[in-house]
């Protein structure tokens, strides 16, 4: 039972968290049995945050019912939340800079030094939503981690042969100053908690696999409405700026992934809070791919080189491509690797949300599958309304990225038919009944798969297993 | 088995009439016995297999997600009674056509051996026709539940998509 520690800072790693959860759910393989996700943003009111704790949510009750012994890889990987919290919080929560350092507490010596280092905004910034693109904040206020509850109960949780993973934008507040703290904590020997006592397991802490993508600038945001520092025009000079200072972390990273987009779609301008809500974008996807890349037992010799002794003798610095550049990317622009990492999970799942949103009504009365077994009132038990929820949410995620200006766009996602909704030259569709097409093709196979499950199992876990069974039936993807 | 398909024919004997019944039991005008051959095992044997074809082609070969419901099964079950209708028909006005009706059976005659009635009609041949519509009905509905029941005990053999039809 392997974990991964996946430490998510700010709304990039919020987005990248709920790219990775939308993977897992479509069945994805990946190397760990159990993903611990941990967002560290100040700005708890962001919607990206609110929308990926919902998502993580519903994922966990329905993966409740997903079974891991069976076929099934819907929902098969596990993701457990530390004291039942997403959110690392920070124990500090003063809403300025200025009040955050005590200025007001300064003698007027070092009142003059803080006015000469900090210009007033910043001062009086409203760190509530964040840090507004401002690392040299962010590197003072988030340098609190270990004095923490939920850090504390990452240590009692921490195994032997479990890893660890960072996920941070370069060209923000939050997370490009978040990155090199938390790397730095983790590796910090001997870390106490608030009461002096040594936090539990932290040797296995420090010396675990550790790996981190930084995201560089894939967006822009458009002029400021309101009072907001965020200006895009930095990204790429403040990107440069801390990759000159994260050169000081090679040999303490086993691997670390970059990944950048030209074509940038430009985003409403929102300094944090309830109005930022970014729509998903192909780049935090292909971010989520960096950390299936990173813990996939068949990639360890690659991803990590350590020495004898156990200490990292080399970073391996990845970035991510694709085949063919191009406005519009589908499954054949993609390289063939990724290709038969999602071509099959996001096609299945697809598949089942559609059946789902589009037939099962029409026909569960008539199939011998749901023959007094998912009836209407099957529909509305609470972990089924959960498992269509992430499979909306699932659907929204592939519209928002196909409206992006560098569209991901794999699927004719409006397509109400059964089996055309793959775009490219993909053959993936296996159907064989002469007799049947349409929905038709997928309750003939429905009802062909319900008898090689075992009934003995719960009606919910029976639910996930056919359908898995169904699509991994008519979509089967070979390289 | 000649007797049993005789006797389910005859509770249609209303249909189309003991004379007609007579001739498919086998009566001979000449020897004043049934010493001819049953035409009810034949008729009765072929709207058997019949059947049991279409019915196997509804549950086994057609099989379909979307030819499953209760209509579907009595769309199949009426035409299967149909088909066997014109099969019952064709087999008797055969023998009607072709004179093959003894005598006795089909006429009345006076005793210069004028026809004075007829006994039994071309119209008794279509009633015989509906006589085996219904006995056709009976079989479907008979062999759909020996597949639904055999489906339940043994999932194997039960039909893909229409498992529950109609029953």
């Amino acid at each position: 039972m392997s974990k991964l520690y996946l430490f998510g800072i700010g709304g990039t790693g919020s987005r990248v968290i709920k790219s990775l959860t939308m993977l897992l759910a479509s069945g994805v393989d990946c190397g760990v049995d159990t993903i611990v996700p941990i967002i560290i943003d100040r700005d708890l009111s962001n919607k990206d945050l609110s929308r990926t704790k919902l998502l993580i949510e519903n994922y966990i009750s329905v993966s409740k019912i997903a079974e891991t012994k069976q076929r099934n890889k819907f929902f098969k990987t596990r993701i457990k939340l530390l004291n039942d919290d997403l959110c690392l919080q920070l124990m500090d929560n003063t809403q300025n800079f200025g009040d955050f350092i005590g200025k007001s507490t300064m003698n007027q010596e070092n009142q003059a030094l803080v006015d000469m280092l900090f210009s007033k905004d910043i001062l009086q910034m409203d760190m509530t939503v964040g840090f507004q693109g401002n690392p040299n904040i962010g590197s003072v206020v988030l340098n609190q981690f270990d004095n923490n509850e939920m850090f504390k109960a990452f240590a009692n949780d921490f195994n032997a042969g479990d890893s660890i993973f960072i996920i941070s934008s370069i060209f923000g507040g939050t997370g490009a100053s978040g990155f090199p703290l938390l790397r730095k904590t983790l590796q910090t020997p001997n870390v106490k908690d608030a009461d002096g006592n040594s936090l539990s397991n932290w040797g296995l802490v420090n010396n675990a696999y550790i790996g981190a993508i930084s995201v560089l600038p894939y967006f822009n945001v458009g002029s400021a409405s309101d009072e907001s520092m965020v200006n895009s025009d930095t990204f790429i000079d403040k990107s440069r700026a801390a990759l000159s200072y994260y050169k000081t972390e090679d040999k303490k990273l086993d691997a670390l992934y970059y990944i950048a987009d030209k074509q940038t779609s430009t985003y409403e301008h929102h300094k944090g809070g309830d109005a930022q809500k970014n729509n998903a974008h192909f780049v935090e996807l292909a971010a989520a791919l960096a950390v299936l890349d990173f813990v996939n037992p068949k990639k360890r010799n690659k991803n990590t080189l350590r020495d004898k002794d156990g200490k990292i003798k080399q970073t391996v610095y990845r970035e991510f491509g694709i085949q063919k550049d191009a406005s519009e990317i589908n499954f054949a622009t993609l390289a063939d690797e990724t290709k038969t990492l999602l071509v099959n999970p996001l096609s299945r799942f697809l598949l089942f949300r559609n059946y789902m949103k589009l037939v099962f009504d029409k026909q569960y009365k008539h199939q011998p599958y749901a023959h007094n077994r998912f009836t209407r009132d099957f529909r509305k038990k609470d972990v089924v309304q959960k498992l269509e929820a992430v499979q909306e949410q699932f659907h929204e995620w592939l519209t928002e990225m196909e409206n992006q200006t560098h569209k991901f766009a794999p699927f004719n996602i409006t397509s109400n038919k059964a089996l055309d909704y793959i775009k490219g030259d993909i053959s993936c569709i296996r159907s064989k009944n002469i007799l049947c097409n349409n929905w038709a093709i997928i309750d003939n196979e429905l009802n062909l798969q319900i008898r090689k499950i075992d009934k003995s199992l719960e009606n919910e876990k029976i639910f996930i297993e056919l359908f898995f069974r169904m699509s991994e039936s008519l979509i089967g993807y070979k390289n | 088995m000649t007797d049993l398909f005789g006797s389910i024919y005859c509770w249609f004997e209303f249909l189309f009439g003991q004379n007609l019944a007579e001739h498919l039991w086998g009566y001979n005008c000449e020897t004043q016995s049934y010493s001819n051959s049953n035409s009810f095992s034949g008729v009765g044997l072929i709207t058997l297999a019949v059947t049991l074809v279409v019915v196997l082609i509804y549950y086994y070969v057609v099989n379909h997600p979307r030819f499953n419901r209760w209509w579907s099964w009595l769309i199949t079950l009426i035409g299967t009674g149909f088909f066997s209708l014109f099969i019952g028909y064709y087999l008797v006005a055969n023998d009607f056509i072709n004179g093959y009706i003894g005598d006795c059976l089909m006429y009345i005659r006076d005793e210069e051996g004028n026809i004075i009635s007829y006994l039994i009609r071309e119209n008794d041949c279509w009633m015989f026709g509906l006589a085996n519509f219904f006995v056709s009905l009976g079989f479907f509905i008979i062999f759909s539940l020996i597949f639904n029941i055999l489906g339940r005990f043994i999932p194997k053999l039960a039909s893909r998509n229409c498992k529950y039809s109609p029953f």
